[in-house]
């Protein structure tokens, strides 16, 4: 067998495999999720299916699978059939650009499925197209509900894009670089980047959630407005493939974040003490550090309500934006003047930011400040909403 | 090679898609058929810090607000019917020799900023080195033009979407607008959306 097939099976093998695994991965997190919010919410969630319930998504993916598969009178067709797939093709692209493990690890093969050089930036990419699958579900419907669900998730993504491509600026600065591999083994030098960028990293937790549309994001298929938003006329497999992208994208999120933040696919040094070399095994430790996040997503969606669209709007462009622009100012002017001295001041920056944010919060100002009305004078100035951001 | 031949030929049906589908959302999705095309030319070159921002500049962002403005408007009625403008197609004819004209000057005329094989090597391994430092150095001038223009831009649409604050009586022009009395939300630019 010459060398390019060998490798282009390989790379074949890892790439199914990938996908196998997210999708396992996906229809486990509909349990865990339902499981954890009952849970959460003091009563059962699904227990019936097997023991403990754990036959549920197999039992789930039957019945999506044989469901009739609606057809909608006044959808466009090609387009109708087309979302759901693009969705799904951009989520599952986006993972296999994310490393797994130090070059070579994985029996000797990378344990990544594609390498490009602009690593996060081609994920960024990939995963800004994939709020066609939204967009274009919505639009092709030809329904209303669908139509504004749609509108209103293209307008949201694009927002909290930028938000979300600023806030790691800083970041790549530091680094020096775009590939997830350097980026992880710098902080296997110098330590996790979220020492160094707290504020940078609390900036990209929250447009993560806003672009992978979880609450209290998830305005495009905003229940009580809206229906189901753009999968109102979906059913069936289509709407699986839906809910499938959705995961998938948390769980992209997921290991974006822990790469990028949290030293990636790098295990903590001090276990190098009992077991040599286990910080540097492939798969396990980005699969803890995803799960993590996972149940961060859970735990956010048990517990925070929606935002109101003008609010969400608001958050993005005026706090998001700006706090993203004011990070990546900081962190140049460290880089600039500042260098010589270590890491820590820029440590001590972002968290003392970070820090300023949260007692700057509605939550937090509360406690000494009494929340005031809107005054009935009409020259006085325009207070904001009570709550929200 | 094959990438390349590929690549090109589904830029090509993305581009004739864009301009002779009825459905003005087609088109749309054809252009952003021929954007990703362009986009994997690109990274078939190991360009693919170009390849990346080509994406998520014009694919992920302009193309969707493009998209945007079509559904919002309801734009995308199939056209029929004449054309109002008379001569149009003789007119985008002219336009397009024109324009041909222009890329072929453009594209015999070119130099390169640097040495072809010095900048493909510098923009390997992922770093944006070699293009921040050519576009900040040698191309100073007309980067920092861009961006005014685009400034430029973003205030000018402001004004024209700002819609004239009914003034309280007893306040001239000037001291309403100095006092913040809008909510700042109808200037956004989401302030559509909900309409």
């Amino acid at each position: 067998m010459p060398d390019w097939l060998a490798a282009l099976l390989i790379t074949l093998l890892k790439g199914v495999l990938v996908a196998l695994a997210l999708l396992t991965t996906f229809a486990y997190m509909t349990l865990i999720e339902r499981r954890l919010l009952a849970r959460m919410q003091i009563r059962h969630g699904p227990n019936r299916v097997g023991p403990g319930g754990l036959l549920q998504p197999l039992a789930d993916a039957v019945k999506s699978i044989f469901k009739e598969d609606l057809r909608v009178t006044m959808a466009d067709k090609l387009v109708y059939t087309m979302a759901p797939i693009v969705a799904i093709g951009m989520a599952l692209t986006a993972f296999g650009g994310i490393p797994a493990g130090p070059p070579g690890s994985l029996f000797g093969e990378d344990p990544w499925v594609y390498n490009l050089d602009a690593g996060i930036l081609a994920l960024l990419a990939l995963t800004s197209m994939g709020v066609y699958g939204i967009f274009l579900g919505g639009w092709a419907s030809g329904s209303k509900y669908p139509i504004l669900g749609g509108l209103r998730s293209s307008a949201q993504m694009i927002s909290y894009e930028l938000g979300m491509g600023l806030s790691i600026l800083g970041l790549l600065m530091l680094v020096g670089s775009t590939a997830f591999v350097n980026i992880v083994e710098w902080q296997a030098q110098s330590g996790w980047m979220l020492l160094f960028q707290s504020l940078g990293f609390a900036l990209f937790l929250v447009s993560s959630f806003a672009e992978v549309n979880r609450t209290p994001f998830d305005l495009p298929e905003a229940e009580q407005e809206l229906v189901a938003g753009y999968l109102t006329e979906y059913s069936a497999i289509k709407w699986a493939l839906f809910q499938m992208a959705e995961y998938v994208n948390m769980i992209t999120a997921s290991a974006i974040m822990a790469t990028l933040f949290f030293g990636g696919y790098r295990g903590p040094v001090f276990l190098e003490g009992l077991i040599p070399g286990i910080s540097g095994w492939p798969i396990i430790w980005l699969v803890v550090k995803i799960a993590f996040f996972l149940f961060l997503f859970i735990w956010v969606r048990a517990t925070l309500p929606r935002f109101r669209y003008d609010q969400l709007m608001r958050f993005g462009w005026k706090l998001l934006l700006p706090l993203a622009l004011a990070n990546t100012m900081m962190t140049a002017a460290y880089l600039a003047f500042a260098r010589g001295l270590g890491l820590w001041p820029l440590a001590l920056l972002s968290l003392l930011g970070l820090l300023a944010l949260f007692a700057m919060s509605d939550r937090v100002r509360v406690l000494w400040n009494r929340p005031t009305g809107r005054p009935h004078t009409d020259d006085a100035l325009p207070t904001r909403p009570l709550g929200g951001d | 090679m094959i990438a390349f031949m590929l690549l090109g030929a589904l830029a090509l049906v993305g581009a004739v898609i864009t301009i002779t589908a009825r459905n003005a959302v087609h088109a749309a999705l054809g252009l952003v058929g021929t954007l990703l095309s362009v986009a994997g030319l690109f990274a078939s070159l190991s360009a693919s810090f170009l390849a990346a921002i080509q994406v998520i500049v014009y694919a992920g962002a302009i193309l969707v607000l493009f998209l945007f403005v079509i559904m919002l408007l309801n734009a995308n009625q199939p056209i029929t019917g004449r054309d109002p403008v008379p001569f149009v197609r003789e007119l985008a004819g002219i336009g397009g020799v024109i324009l041909a004209g222009a890329l072929a000057i453009i594209a015999f005329s070119y130099r390169d900023p640097r040495p072809l094989a010095e900048g493909a090597g510098a923009l390997r391994g992922g770093t944006a080195v070699a293009v921040g430092e050519t576009l900040l150095t040698r191309f100073l001038l007309p980067f920092e033009a861009v961006s005014i223009l685009l400034l430029v831009a973003i205030v000018g649409s402001v004004a024209l979407v700002k819609r004239p604050v009914p003034q309280p009586d007893g306040l001239t022009d000037a001291e309403g607008v100095a006092l913040p009395t809008e909510s700042p939300e109808r200037t956004a630019p989401e302030g559509g959306v909900r309409a």
